[in-house]
């Protein structure tokens, strides 16, 4: 089995993004950048199939600008066997990515797709339901464990009120929640051998899609809202706190 | 303007947070239609107002409402509309982008405000930046934050019209089983209280005595930081956060809970926020109104001797 594996350079989730001051898009240039986590569980997953012989081969792509390269490093160190990298200096949104992704599914032809559940960038949680539309494949998203049954994966999927299993077909888009694993930490050799794990590279712009833009950011503000803390000495108020809201 | 909302039946119920879904889609037009996908009891759906049709494809099996079998049939009903809504719940964010990518457009998530019928306003990196965006997409994909809506008032008498659902089921997924939650936090994200606790329960044992207790004594639902669902002490659908449930309560407690970003990004637009950590520099206290520095283990057995 033939694994594709997403591998998305995020502001690293430690740091706290701010506002430009023009409110024209974020202030990110200079932050500390990781691979998205989601994606993480998705790739620890895919290397996990592996080890138990299920999978012969996990390729990684990430699209982005030419720094992304370091990210598929980082997807790389984690046990993926090669990469490929979409250079593109635009910040696509969700849909266009999908259809790049779509495109190099093609190319590659991997039995599984498996992405992490959202970036924590943009928090939209569309890519692998929208890649899943355009291929026509079948989808599960959250997914917190994966049992292989040769052609076929017994999917559990975290929803709302609990949990559902699924079978599904291979080829089949799979989207990765937190709970999937515990992904590993990377040792000094495997980020030494990641430098020797080809990437390759190609220009969105030479794929021949339409990646014209279904929307436009016009501004952004700061969501954050700070309270001023009335801190109680007597627990007796504690409980009239309580009791004034509702109880 | 024309507006669709998509709902779909569980157990043979509709999700109320459709209610909250109706007060956004009336921001675009004073009337929609609502598609009921599964059998369900629609009596309390046919009198939200402001609806002008209630189509119910009632005969669906778990297997037919996957989004993978339902894409090509919806994608088909959305082309006769100009919006497509659903809840930002687990059946909206598995199905609307679907739909939308099926048919190459785009689609909006977890819309906060709607500025006008084609400017959003949505939050972004845990819900610390809102941003405002135009869609250029001739159908809108909205998927709705219906803890920033109030529920739609519940005087209208719709018709329910019977529709025929041609399901595309071709046996690439099925339907196993469900499984759900054994406590009871399928009304987390409109309860009326919550009592979350963090990884400073220690064990699931703890957390189980001190922040289920706690709950049942209050009529409180349970929730959790994404630390504590990690160490096993609670069910993931019962975090709170950016990657868990957000919600609004009247009165949120956190217990042990450090306030990381994530967890701040599911609850910070409580109405009133209580914070006990035995840390006085967690950082939970920022977002909350009331603090009490102590013991979780002393403390809340000593409220609920109060209460």
């Amino acid at each position: 089995m033939k694994v594709l594996v997403a591998a998305k350079r995020v502001v690293d989730p430690n740091v706290r993004v701010r506002v430009k001051a023009d409110h024209s898009n974020v202030e990110i240039e200079h932050s500390k950048m990781s691979l998205n986590p989601f994606d993480e569980n998705a790739i620890e997953e895919a290397v996990r199939l592996k080890e138990k012989g299920l999978v012969t081969e996990i390729v990684a792509l990430s699209i982005g600008t030419i720094k992304s390269e370091e990210t598929l490093r980082t997807a790389l160190a984690r046990g993926c066997d090669r990469a490929i990298l979409v250079e593109s200096n635009e910040n696509y949104e969700p849909l266009n990515i999908a259809k790049i992704f779509a495109h190099i599914a093609k190319e590659e032809k991997p039995d599984l797709i498996l992405l992490g559940k959202q970036a924590i960038d943009d928090d939209a949680n569309q890519m692998a339901q929208m890649l899943a539309g355009k291929l026509n494949l079948p989808q599960v998203t959250c997914a917190s464990s994966l049992d292989v049954n040769g052609n076929s994966i017994r999917v559990v999927r975290e929803i709302d009120a609990g949990n559902e299993t699924l079978e599904i077909n291979l080829p089949a888009v799979i989207s990765a929640d937190l709970v999937l694993n515990e992904p590993r930490f990377i040792k000094l050799p495997q980020l030494m051998m990641a430098k020797k794990k080809p990437i390759e590279k190609k220009l969105a712009a030479d794929l021949g899609l339409d990646l014209s833009a279904h929307s436009r950011l016009i501004s952004v503000t700061d969501g954050e809202v700070k309270k001023q803390c009335k801190f109680l000495t007597n627990l007796n108020d504690v409980v009239n706190v309580i009791k004034a809201n509702g109880v | 303007m024309k507006v669709l909302i998509i709902a779909l039946a569980r157990n043979n119920q509709i999700n109320p947070n459709l209610a909250n879904v109706l007060t956004a889609a009336h921001k675009i037009s004073s009337v929609c239609d609502v598609l009921v996908l599964g059998a369900a009891d629609l009596s309390k759906v046919t009198s939200y107002s402001g609806i002008t049709s209630i189509y119910h494809a009632a005969n669906l099996t778990s297997n037919d409402l996957l989004a993978s079998n339902l894409t090509e049939s919806l994608a088909n009903i959305a082309k006769g509309y100009t919006h497509v809504l659903m809840a930002s719940d687990s059946a909206g964010k598995d199905l609307l982008p679907r739909v939308a990518g099926f048919l190459d457009m785009g689609q909006i998530s977890d819309v906060l405000a709607i500025s006008s019928p084609n400017i959003f306003k949505k939050p972004m990196y845990a819900g610390n930046i809102i941003a405002e965006v135009e869609s250029f997409d001739e159908i809108k994909f909205l998927t709705i934050r219906t803890i920033c809506f109030d529920a739609v008032a519940s005087s209208g008498n719709a018709a329910v019209v019977n529709k025929e659902l041609l399901v595309d089921t071709d046996n690439k997924i099925q339907f196993v089983s469900e499984k759900l939650s054994v406590i009871e936090t399928v009304g987390l994200a409109s309860a009326k209280r919550i009592v979350s606790g963090g990884r400073s329960l220690g064990s699931k044992e703890s957390f189980d005595e001190v922040i289920g207790g706690f709950a049942v004594k209050i009529g409180a639902a349970i929730g959790a930081s994404k630390a504590a669902v990690e160490a096993g002490y609670a069910n993931n659908d019962c975090q709170v956060g950016q990657t868990g449930k957000i919600v609004a309560p009247e009165l949120y407690i956190a217990v042990g809970v450090s306030g990381a970003v994530q967890h701040i990004a599911g609850m910070k637009d409580s109405k009133k926020v209580l914070a006990i950590n035995n840390d006085p520099n967690a950082q939970i206290f920022e977002y909350a109104d009331y603090g009490y520095v102590g013991d979780l283990f002393e403390v809340i057995p000593e409220i609920m001797r109060g209460l």
